[in-house]
């Protein structure tokens, strides 16, 4: 009997989950209501993309690897753009460089601004949902007229970019960036007032900046915990050099801290789209690119916006890549998750798992 | 720290195990060793708190056994009898990062039988990379707390790594 | 009489389902391996700017209450199984669309050795919607368009039922 009332139970979540919209697998174990482990099963969506990228040569490979994920393709694509360039002895132009930077930022404010609005929704806040997904529809309008679509822009080409810049295009993305600063402002309001909606964050998933290290999470996870780690900042790319971030920490290492630190990080974005807008540089939109590329290993990191993506890709010389490994952000912040779970309520679960903004697609290549 | 610096730390923690040494790329660092010797390197870098595990794959090196004629750690391997004279290495690759300076261990792998100690004990964060690494390349990671697959299925066929060169995958 | 009565009946039942399903289908989502591109573009369809409700369309977890199944991206070892039980699942009338290039043939992705197909290859698809992905405005005509041919299908089934009905009588 005494047995009996001591058994673990085990609640699968997943891999189909209304709240979910992506495949994954989790396996909480509870006493009563108190999580005291998780697991997590990956790879429903795996498709073996590192594979189909050795067999195809270097140009179709970009349109591959932008469709790893549909929320940071840009970031994909320009991961891999960089790498090969480097690879290659390429450099694209200045003006190809910011404009790379340019959508780069404004996919993270697409990208924070959907997540802002699952996240709402699993905290059971739809208005906010309906609010942020509403207004994330502006920035949905910039990058269409800034690449011609929605969602996996195809801006990137080896040695540089496709889409060009005028003024009228200009004004247009700032018409944007200012109507989505003041909402934001309005985010960040609820965000850190807003009484319900703090009793879900407040205190909730909390993981010291030893823990976050330990684990080794990246991105805003971990820049709510005060890892300074931002490869923007760190190990400067694109433009980043000439058009500098500033990176944005909390201390506090909560759900509210991640949500704070992706809400501010929006506010930089703005800053500094504006600001190529202002400086875009003159001149050429691509280089010239050999089909075949040198010989050789190169590692190309990134910002995403869940964080670090890191790429490596080795050439034999041929125009066929040898191999690329593509370690996406979500992999490592999934620790967040399994490392923190312990102790806390079950309830809780799908807020911390929205806390680190996870991509399965991403994961599972 | 310049990157230099931090580069030349890594290096100078790493002497006791580093068969060979070299840099790819200005910021990086490429340090080949026995595998038998990954987690005493990995605790050495943990322990000074240099950077973080950034990734961990491998290569497979199926008919391009030529550029290693010159590689200590193949002869080693060559030496001790597990490499079949047209068998190709498999080659595993560490990732650590501190700021710009990217460290990697290179570790060689019989194709046959490869193995490699986990290094969770010292990052469990390790966790998901290892499990990749062995349905991948068919690299066992002797002792990683879960040797489940990761992405595969479960009834994936036994012995079948799709990230080996010698794997072609069947056309629709 | 009494069966008079009974064709009578499922006559109006018919029409009234017929009804019922065209002004307010709820729909599931199920993704078999897509990138999220697809599916981020139909839960855009769900938000203000679209608002995919004012057609009755419901999206909604469960497949047992679901009329239209609504797929993404190719199928992939693991999710073929799990499809074909969510559609197992769903009661008839059912109803599949194949949202964006993966779906309808794989799209980028053929020839990976994690997919085996599309969709149609798992379950009969009713819709297909191209794109890659299809805009939010896509993907709504493409449901508008099937609710449509339900519409007519429905219409089709009640005038049988009457002609049976006539048949018997006589
Ligand atoms: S059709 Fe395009 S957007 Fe949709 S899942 Fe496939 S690659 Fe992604």
């Amino acid at each position: 009997m005494e047995n009996e009332t001591r058994e673990k139970f085990i609640i699968p979540i997943g891999p189909q989950h209304p709240a979910l919209k992506e495949p994954g697998h989790f396996e909480f174990s509870v006493d009563g209501e108190t999580v005291t482990g998780a697991t997590v099963r990956l790879g429903y969506v795996h498709r073996g993309i590192e594979k189909a990228a050795e067999e195809r040569n270097w140009v179709q490979d970009l349109y591959l690897l932008e469709r790893i994920c549909g929320i940071c393709s840009h970031a994909h694509a320009l991961a891999y753009s960089l790498g090969v360039e480097k690879l290659a002895g390429v450099t694209a132009p200045p003006r190809a460089q910011a404009i790379r930077q340019l959508v780069a930022e404004l996919e993270r404010v697409h990208s924070h601004l959907l997540w802002l609005g699952v996240s709402a929704h699993e905290a059971g806040f739809d208005t906010l949902f309906m609010f942020s997904w509403r207004d994330r529809e502006t920035i949905m309008d910039v990058l269409e007229g800034l690449t011609g679509n929605r969602v996996n822009y195809s801006v990137n080409v080896l040695g540089g970019v496709k889409a060009d810049i005028d003024d009228a295009r200009a004004d247009a993305i700032r018409r944007g960036i200012d109507f989505l600063e003041e909402r934001t402002q309005h985010y960040l309001k609820i965000a850190t007032s807003d009484e319900t909606f703090l009793r879900r964050t407040r205190g909730v998933g909390y993981t010291s900046r030893e823990q976050a290290e330990e684990l080794g999470l990246v991105g805003p996870t971990a820049r709510a915990a005060n890892v300074a780690r931002d490869v923007r900042v760190d190990v400067p790319y694109a433009a980043y050099t000439d058009f500098p971030v500033q990176m944005t920490l909390d201390t506090r290492g909560d759900l509210e801290a991640r949500f704070v630190v992706r809400i501010r990080e929006l506010f930089e974005s703005y800053r500094v789209v504006r600001q190529i807008l202002d400086r875009l540089p003159a001149g050429e939109l691509t280089a010239r690119m050999p089909r075949r590329i040198k010989e050789g290993e190169t590692v190309s990191r990134i910002e995403a916006p869940r964080g670090e993506l890191f790429y490596f890709i080795k050439s034999n010389g041929s125009d066929k890549p040898e191999r690329i490994k593509v370690r996406t952000p979500s992999i490592c912040n999934f620790a967040v998750v399994t490392g923190t779970a312990k102790g806390h309520q079950l309830a809780d679960m799908p807020m911390i798992l929205a806390g680190m903004d996870p991509c399965f697609s991403c994961n599972d290549r | 720290m310049s990157t230099e610096a931090t580069l030349q730390t890594a290096q100078a923690l790493l002497a006791p195990w580093t068969k060979g040494a070299r840099a790819p790329e200005p910021d990086r660092l490429d340090v080949l060793i026995d595998a038998a010797d990954l987690t005493a390197a990995v605790q050495t870098l943990h322990d000074a708190r240099w950077g973080y595990l950034a990734a961990i794959t491998a290569l497979d090196y199926l008919g391009k056994t030529a550029s290693f004629a010159q590689d200590a750690r193949w002869q080693a391997l060559m030496a001790s009898g597990r490499v079949p004279a047209d068998g190709a290495p498999l080659e595993a690759l560490y990732f650590f990062a501190a700021g710009r300076a990217i460290v990697t261990l290179r570790m060689l792998l019989p194709r046959e039988g490869a193995a490699i100690a986990s290094i969770c004990g010292i990052l469990p964060s390790a966790s998901f990379f290892e499990r990749e690494l062995s349905e991948m390349f068919g690299i066992t990671v002797t002792e990683t707390p879960d040797p489940n697959h990761l992405f595969l299925p479960e009834n994936w066929p036994a012995g079948v790594h799709p990230l080996r060169k010698d794997f072609a995958p069947g056309r629709q | 009489m009494a069966t008079i009565l009974g064709k009578k009946w499922d006559e109006a039942l018919e029409q009234v389902k017929t009804w019922a399903r065209v002004n307010s289908p709820w729909a599931i989502h199920f993704n078999s391996g897509s990138c999220n591109g697809c599916d981020i573009e139909i839960l855009a369809t769900v938000t203000p700017r679209y608002d995919l409700e004012r057609f009755g369309v419901k999206l909604q977890g469960s497949p047992r209450h679901a009329d239209i199944l609504i797929c993404t991206g190719p199928v992939t070892l693991q999710a073929r199984d799990r499809l074909k039980r969510v559609y197992e699942q769903m009661p008839e009338p059912k109803f599949v669309v194949a949202v964006g290039s993966c779906a309808i043939s794989g799209g980028v992705f053929q020839g990976c050795y994690g997919v085996v197909g599309h969709i149609d290859q798992v379950i009969p698809v009713d819709a297909y919607i191209p794109g890659c992905p299809p805009r939010p405005e896509a993907i709504i005509d493409g449901l508008v368009k099937l609710l449509g041919s339900l519409q007519a299908k429905g219409e089709a089934t009640a005038g049988e039922a009457r002609h049976d009905s006539a048949t018997a009588h006589s």
